[in-house]
């Protein structure tokens, strides 16, 4: 269960390191807003809300040339909804080359785990797809299972819950442990809690790490508490 | 400014059910990189996996420098890293 008050803060003494659907977009937006402030080096993230029947955006995911890619513009319009209004879940856009071969990386709110979800898929130049023993090749810390990701997460491979084709995701079924765990030392629970708008922050800190993706400080910093 | 790498105390500090560490405390160059503290930690603990986080609610980058991580997220004079070996399934 998430408390979260008036300021948009965690109460994290009785928390199961999920958030809600709307606690969700509170993280996206601000994690957005950053990661295009922060990281003026990397493709631009869009954030983009999806209403409950599902409609491809604009500013879609198909440019792949990287730096100047204009997704900086974020829908907020269509991400502005009433509180009765259903949602079925928000999609978060970016792109990231990597030598010849174009990731694109999408964050989806999962309602059944109740936290993110990390929906990847690869290709080349050629538009050619990444079967996973390729992409396991060519991401040296899936392939060494260096990192946590084989104790507390694995890739499976999903239908997108929007663009209704294949892709490969990081399973959520651990990420409520490791969330809870992350937000358990931060010193922002003596001053009433901790700002959702860190929680996307702190997940994409684990979850892009599979990657290699770094999360700029200033990110973090950016958030007040 | 000494051209010698500043050392940077490093605390870690066994989180969930974790082994504690014997030797806790040590120091680090600065100018090493974070992967040296999760390889320190492995051999330790005779674990491949682990889940390494610092206060802030943040999962360091292997390739990020001490100095930079004790810069952002260092108190009182040295940076706490927490280490957790495994969790239950909720």
């Amino acid at each position: 269960m998430t408390t979260l008050s008036n300021q948009g803060k965690i109460d994290i003494s009785c928390w199961d390191g999920t958030i809600s659907q709307h606690e969700f977009h509170t993280a996206a937006s601000a994690f957005a807003e950053r990661w295009n402030k922060f990281n003026a080096a990397l493709p631009q993230c869009s954030w983009v809300a999806r209403p409950k029947s599902p409609y491809l955006s604009s500013t879609s995911k198909e440019s792949c040339g990287g730096g100047d890619d204009k997704e900086g513009e974020e829908e907020l319009s269509c991400s502005r909804f009433q509180e009765d209004d259903f949602i079925d879940g928000a999609t978060m856009l970016q792109n990231h080359d990597d030598a010849s071969h174009h990731y694109d990386f999408h964050v989806v709110y999962n309602a059944s785990y109740r936290v993110p979800v990390l929906y990847f898929r690869a290709y080349c130049s050629d538009g050619r797809t990444l079967v996973l023993d390729d992409v396991e090749k060519s991401i040296p810390a899936i392939s060494a299972k260096l990192l946590m990701l084989s104790k507390w997460t694995f890739i499976t491979q999903e239908d997108h819950p929007y663009l209704n084709c294949p892709w490969y995701t990081l399973h959520p079924c651990g990420t409520s442990e490791w969330m809870k765990m992350l937000f358990s030392y931060e010193p922002a629970v003596d001053h009433g809690g901790v700002a959702v708008a860190k929680y996307l922050v702190s997940w994409f800190s684990v979850a892009g790490q599979v990657f290699g993706l770094k999360i700029p400080f200033e990110m973090l910093s950016s958030i007040g508490n | 400014m000494a051209s010698e790498p500043r050392k940077v105390v490093v605390h870690l500090r066994a989180t969930g059910d974790a082994p504690i560490l014997k030797q806790a405390k040590f120091k680090i160059d600065g100018s090493d990189k974070f992967v040296k503290v999760i390889d320190f930690l492995r051999r330790q603990l005779h674990r491949d996996t682990l889940f390494v986080y610092v206060n802030s609610a943040f999962s360091p980058n292997p390739e990020e420098l001490i100095t930079d991580l004790y810069n952002n997220f260092g108190i009182d004079g040295k940076l706490v890293v927490n280490y957790a070996c495994s969790m239950a399934w909720g």
